[in-house]
């Protein structure tokens, strides 16, 4: 769908048009991946642009663009966090994320079977990992946005893959330097 | 690089280049094992690649253009000596008169840039037409039949709910602009296209064809449907 923006036609709002179409897609995969919830991801999303347009004039470097938008939306996910007080549900009516997401086909065949295994990894891992594949950054870009050392992402990112493989085949062995004779 | 090296970096940046790169032109093992990652990679990266829901990027710019006018509104003394000041500085500077599009050339335009959802016929859930309308504050219980297309659009200087309604004549385009009420009802035609605009309730019904035949029928069953509704204060 293509909007009508005759209003008000000035640079930020051409520059935000862009950033919105050009990088949208992006920023909710990443949402989705942070959160597990597609309604909760478009949410995270369209509040991590309402917030670069409000800051949009401290985008100085294009290039820059989306390692900006992922630090504000990881940023508003953790707001939810922090906002999020405990719910009590009667256990019957919880809808367990496993069960829920067995019965969508998102999560048939092969593609599926990856999608839920990235769901059952840690946040420590599957954050740096999403990064590297979704974002592609680089190990010390990785390293700046999460806080860490490039040394710990990269310990992350390797277990990351050997959780992932160790989940979708768990009776093969994955610890690749093995395979040397 | 070694292989222990080579196999280890596989793991952490199947992507690098350099040293990494040139270890596996020379080592036919660490070639294969690169080949067999580069298959995981290869689905890992397919499977993270989810689909994204439709109109994404619109819904972002609608929140957004909701959001200025709302600003606009709460601070309507300064918006209005701003853009008075600018109005005049432009004047002065260039020449030149800024005026914003009327109604039936802005709900034109609109319609021209988005014709492919014109082609659009199955028919969609009155559960979505309520949440395009909730997006504004605005209760609707009765919804009239025969929708294709709801989104929640920009329409020049306003911003509206946009139906569209396969008829058998063509597709008929609604569009409720909700808290932009124009005076007097109005027919008109502009670029081909025939067009009704009525006042209803806060806002301005809007009907486009290149057929007029249903607007009459249109006309009454959204009128219903929008008297009916409640609008948030």
């Amino acid at each position: 769908m293509t909007t009508d923006r005759s209003y008000p036609a000035n640079g930020k709002q051409r520059q935000f048009d862009a950033l919105v179409r050009s990088l949208s897609g992006d920023l909710f995969r990443y949402a989705y991946w942070l959160c597990g919830d597609e309604a909760l991801a478009h949410d995270l999303t369209q509040e991590t642009f309402l917030r670069a347009w409000r800051a949009l004039d401290d985008l100085r470097e294009t290039a820059a663009a989306k390692a900006w938008l992922i630090t504000i939306l990881r940023r508003e996910h953790a707001r939810l966090y922090e906002r999020k007080t405990p719910q009590f549900a009667d256990i019957d009516e919880v809808d367990v994320p496993e069960e829920r997401d067995a019965q969508l086909p998102e999560f048939a065949g092969e593609e599926g079977l990856i999608r839920s295994a990235m769901l059952k990894l840690d946040h420590k891992y599957r954050e740096p990992l999403l990064m590297q594949v979704l974002g592609g950054f680089s190990c010390d870009e990785i390293a700046r946005e999460l806080n860490i050392t490039p040394a710990a992402v990269m310990t992350q990112v390797f277990r990351a893959r050997q959780k992932l493989k160790a989940i979708l085949a768990p009776d093969r062995p994955h610890g690749d330097v093995v395979e040397l004779s | 690089m070694n292989c222990l090296e080579f196999r280890r970096r596989l793991n952490i940046d199947p992507q690098a280049g350099g040293e990494f790169a040139q270890h596996r032109a020379e080592c036919a093992r660490c070639a294969e094992a690169f080949a067999r990652a580069s298959g995981f990679e290869k689905s890992l990266r397919s499977a993270l690649d989810i689909p994204t829901p439709a109109n994404l990027a619109e819904s972002i710019l609608f929140a957004q253009a909701t959001q200025e006018r709302i600003s606009r509104r709460r601070f309507p003394r300064h918006t209005a000596w701003f853009s008075a000041a600018a109005a005049a500085v432009l004047a002065v500077g260039v020449g030149v008169y800024v005026q914003a599009k009327p109604l039936p050339e802005a709900a034109v335009d609109h319609l021209n840039k988005e014709a492919f959802i014109l082609a659009k016929t199955q028919p969609i859930t009155d559960e979505s037409i309520r949440k395009a309308f909730a997006e504004f504050g605005v209760t609707i219980n009765k919804i009239p039949a025969g929708s294709s297309f709801v989104a929640c659009c920009p329409v020049g200087k306003y911003v509206a709910v946009h139906l569209v309604v396969p008829e058998s004549d063509g597709p008929v385009t609604v569009l409720y602009l909700v808290d932009d009420q124009h005076e007097r009802r109005q027919d008109f035609i502009r670029e081909g296209w025939q067009g009704r605009s009525v006042p209803l309730a806060h806002g301005t019904l809007v009907l486009l064809g290149h057929d007029a035949a249903h607007f009459d029928e249109l006309e009454s069953s959204w009128t219903a449907a929008i008297q009916a509704a409640t609008f948030k204060a």
